[in-house]
């Protein structure tokens, strides 16, 4: 296939080959002769003064135990983003290892390094770690530290209340959530002092960001350090951010001079990874008699744990920027108060803010449906933004979109009737039904990335790209960009990515940004390539360029065609012959402002009377990622995506208790959806091609977390009458909220206005569900297991 | 103690610690590192092999146990000249994997599923047998439409 026909054709992914057979490399199948193997001692506390640290001077098997005073390359804390017009204070970042306090459990304070994993783990039973116990901070509202602050204002806001005909407000409540990638975290680092540079392999979403990370914490020139990303199994924004026991790995590696891997395993990951939302609000939206909005006032409360990590204030800002929605909104007033807590820091996970803002903003129109009695969608309607560019009350510019087309087609693909609680009478006695509709709109794209193409023998294509995969299927999708841009079979073009030695420069892998920033780059390097060698065919044969055509055969002038391939040839017989061989090769770096995706989902519910269980029936995602390069991985991302969304509906909630301990600590207490789980999803596209890129592409990698969690929960709302309940939506949740009656108008208060604290009977009940659930036999044994595992491994 | 574990046709001998797991020895002393370990108490499945046939948690037994026994990992997968199986290339068909990292888990419960059952299976007792393994990157979409395409006798294709 070449040509024009390659965008928007469902190629399959050429790196299957290699899964499928087993030959994959991802972090923990590689491993340096002489590498010693790193294990972490941890603290057992969620807030604590850390008094004296005691290593037996004969431990054995355990080559070295280092604290944060014997690791001398580690000159900074991590470095932290400042999101525009936000206050930060960067004194709260993370450190590498404990400097004499802990804030939440599970943060490293010693690394032991020992010839393998299990003498490691044996090495951390032996350190004494003394601890002088403080009361730990959990709740949001209880902490008056604010690390990070953001607000927004537009318009006469007061005004716009004052003359309002309805006042509507809400209260809403995101949990934390574990990203959970298949493969945990780890890295691998050893120092060539020869050359004095440390080569660091990664299981990281990009090379760029963990290299500028590693650079500012060892206070290294940028040179100096290489990050190599091997295959990676999954990261939805867990890896953005290199892990402090990275660090802590590259610092021991330049102390001892040798080698040093760190694998994580599934305890350590959840536990000590960064973790998503955990973020509530209060929201009051002013509306006319005909239900137009006049204005919205949003307070958001975000919990950031113990310390910033580099981008642990980006979500929050992210979710008070997108707050208005899709919505027309003239006046609005924003405020982010990020505070710290005793819990392990959160950052980006899919969505990383923007299912947050879907969440609270179609919840808040729902309860305005309720309250003013017009029908929700008509309420919609009436107020979607129908304009671009538009600018919302918070600072963005919407580039693009056609919200009602999403919402008409997401409707029509639920079949039913649009109205207000239209089905909501179920047919099986003893349940009730509801439907949900959302529309979301979210940030996509921004900011830079670079691609270098080159000419090779025989007619095909090396093209580097500073855009890194992790699943996403970047290697075919930027490979159709560039053989459609250069007209040759898609099968020419080979990519290389995840080496900052061997691939340019770039920003990264996250917020739906890899084909709109990283494919438009590919995309004008194939176009400078293209223009390079039409100069070289005319100066070949004495041509104007303007008069050399190029086609699927390559290039003509007048009479003659030059091949790809004849093209090489001529590169390769003047390096022969001793000249400047001129090699054929373009670099692009393609820097634009945000664009959106949008959609609009529409989910229909069933409650299980006598046990609150939820069932979803139906959810049908319509998704405006503008072109779409291969709908085959779209339709991948889209799933995925409003799978994982469905998993925070459900079952997933990171539990703490009453001492900052994390209850669900494996995975039979954090709970994923399986495959027996999975309710029917209809998807449905819309295109608006963005106005700012060459390709008129936005993005789809969030797109399933954004709309899926919005519309269940609106349709289970809608199922209870109006009373607002907290994700997860659990049975017994729900069978509370059964009892308790469907709210008044206003609709009442939420049942769980915070994400804690929850009832031992909680966590039992999502233990025994899995397990009956899931029916695997093994799994009762792996229960017994479990600690076995994990004093056993290597 | 020393063991003799047989792997895709291969005998494989070395010492092992008793408290080495059946999957480290698979990856770091077979040096077979398509097997992949996720979870290490014996939830997510990514490290299903089969042991004489059979589906097992190569994370929940220890090397010591398979001493003498016959395991299959997902390098034995593919045909002796090295073509895909039918059901490895449904995978890539379906679009059944993304980042790859529970792939191979999938394909030896799949494999083990669709061999038991005479390949006649439905959508049902494909997503009840696949409930053991987690995915969290496809929405398991991909992977029951994979295995479904290569049943020989789907009883239902809803």
């Amino acid at each position: 296939m070449s040509g024009s026909g390659l965008i928007g054709a469902p190629l399959t992914r050429r790196e299957d080959d290699r899964i499928l057979r087993g030959e994959t490399r991802y972090l923990d199948d590689i491993t340096p002769s002489g590498a010693l193997h790193a294990a972490f001692v941890r603290s057992p506390h969620a807030h604590a003064a850390i008094t004296a640290v005691r290593v037996p001077a004969d431990a054995a098997g355990v080559v070295a135990v280092l604290t944060a005073a014997d690791l001398p390359a580690v000159a900074a804390r991590y470095p932290v983003m400042e999101p525009r017009d936000s206050e930060v204070r960067a004194g709260e970042a993370h450190p590498v290892l404990a400097e004499g306090e802990v804030r939440y459990a599970g943060q490293p304070v010693a690394i032991v390094l020992a010839p393998s994993r299990a003498l490691a783990e044996d090495g951390v039973e032996l350190v004494d770690v003394e601890y002088e116990v403080r009361e730990p901070v959990l709740a949001v509202r209880d902490s008056d530290l604010v690390m990070m602050g953001w607000s927004a204002r537009r318009g006469d806001v007061a005004a716009a209340f004052a003359a309002a005909a309805h006042v509507v407000s809400g209260s809403y409540a995101l949990p934390r959530l574990i990203a959970a990638p298949m493969e945990a975290r780890g890295a691998i680092a050893e120092h060539d002092a020869a050359a004095d540079v440390l080569t660091v392999w990664c299981s990281a979403q990009d090379t760029h960001r963990p290299l500028a990370q590693l650079a500012h914490i060892l206070a290294r020139p940028e040179h100096s350090v290489r990050v190599i990303v091997p295959d990676v199994g999954g990261a939805f924004g867990s890896k953005g951010v290199v892990a402090p026991e990275v660090a802590a790995v590259a610092a021991a590696a330049l102390a001892l001079g040798v080698p040093v891997k760190w694998t994580e395993d599934r305890l350590e990951n959840l536990v000590g990874a960064y973790q998503g939302r955990g973020i509530e609000g209060d929201l009051e939206l002013a509306l006319d008699p005909e239900g137009r909005m006049l204005g919205l006032r949003a307070r958001l409360w975000a919990d950031l744990g113990g310390y910033l990590l580099t981008t642990t204030t980006v979500p929050p800002h992210t979710a008070g920027t997108l707050i208005t929605g899709c919505y027309d909104i003239p006046a609005a007033e924003v405020q982010v108060r990020g505070v710290r807590t005793h819990r392990v820091p959160t950052g980006p996970y899919r969505g990383a803010g923007r299912p947050d803002a879907a969440y609270m903003i179609e919840s808040l129109v729902d309860a305005a449906a309720r309250a003013t009695g017009i029908d929700r969608v008509t309420l919609r309607r009436r107020n979607l933004i129908r304009r671009f560019p538009y600018r919302t009350a918070t600072g963005l510019e919407y580039d693009s979109g056609d919200f009602e087309r999403c919402l008409d087609l997401a409707l029509g693909l639920t079949g039913a009737p649009a109205g207000p609680r239209a089905d909501t009478a179920g047919p099986a006695a003893g349940a009730v039904r509801g439907r949900g509709v959302a529309v979301f709109i979210e940030r996509a794209g921004g900011a830079w990335e670079t691609a270098e193409i080159a000419l090779t023998p025989g007619g095909r294509f090396r093209v580097s790209s500073s855009s890194s995969p992790h699943g996403q299927g970047h290697d075919i999708t930027f490979a159709q960009i560039a053989a459609d841009r250069l007209r040759v079979p898609v099968d020419a073009v080979a990519l290389r990515f995840g080496d900052s030695a061997l691939t340019p420069a770039g920003v990264g892998t996250f917020g739906s940004r890899s084909v709109a920033q990283g494919g438009s780059a590919v995309a004008l390097a194939a176009d400078e390539l293209v223009a390079r060698a039409r100069e070289r065919v005319a100066s070949l044969t004495g041509c104007d360029p303007a008069a050399v055509g190029h086609g699927a055969e390559g290039f003509s002038a007048g009479e003659r065609t030059l091949s790809w391939a004849a093209l090489a040839e001529t590169v390769a017989e003047a390096a022969g012959a001793g000249g400047d061989p001129e090699p054929l090769e373009a670099t692009a770096r393609f820097q634009s402002a945000n664009v959106f995706s949008s959609g609009a989902y529409v989910a229909n519910v069933s409650i299980d009377g006598a046990t609150g269980e939820l069932s979803v029936e139906r959810l049908a995602a319509v998704d405006d990622a503008g072109t779409v390069i291969n709908p085959l991985l779209v339709h991948g991302q889209v799933l995925g995506g409003a799978v994982q969304a469905l998993g925070e509906c459900l079952t997933e909630e990171a539990i703490y208790d009453d001492a900052g301990q994390l209850r669900t600590g494996s995975f039979l207490d954090y709970s994923l959806l399986t495959a027996a789980e999975i309710p029917p999803i209809i998807t449905g596209e819309v295109q608006t091609p963005s106005p700012l890129n060459p390709l008129g592409a936005k993005g789809a990698g969030e797109a399933g977390a954004v709309g899926t969690l919005a519309a269940v929960a609106n349709a289970v709302t809608d199922a209870l009458g109006g009373r607002v309940v907290a994700p997860p939506f659990t049975a017994e949740k729900l069978w509370r909220a059964l009892g308790e009656g469907p709210a008044g108008s206003p609709p009442g208060p939420p049942v769980e206005t915070t994400a804690l604290p929850h009832t031992p009977s909680a966590a039992t009940a999502r233990r025994v569900r899995v397990l009956v659930r899931r029916g695997a036999p093994a799994l009762a044994l792996g229960l017994a297991l479990g600690a076995l595992a994990a004093r056993g491994r290597r | 103690m020393k063991i003799s574990v047989t792997i895709n046709g291969t005998v494989y001998e070395d010492e092992v610690e008793a408290r080495t797991l059946l999957s480290d020895f698979i990856r770091h002393q077979a040096g077979l590192t398509g097997t992949h370990v996720g979870c290490e108490h014996g939830v997510c499945g990514a490290c299903t092999v089969q042991l004489d046939g059979e589906p097992i948690r190569s994370c929940l037994m220890l090397a010591v146990q398979a001493h003498g026994r016959s395991l299959r990992t997902v390098e034995g997968l593919a045909g002796s000249d090295g073509a895909l199986s039918p059901l490895q290339r449904a995978f890539t068909e379906q679009h059944a994997l993304q980042c790859g990292f529970c792939t191979a888990g999938f394909l030896m419960a799949a494999e083990a599923l669709l061999r038991a059952r005479g390949g006649a299976v439905s959508e049902a007792e494909v997503r009840e047998a696949l409930a053991g393994n987690l995915c969290r990157c496809t929405g398991y979409e991909g992977i029951v439409a994979a295995v479904l395409s290569v049943a020989e006798a789907p009883l239902d294709a809803g």
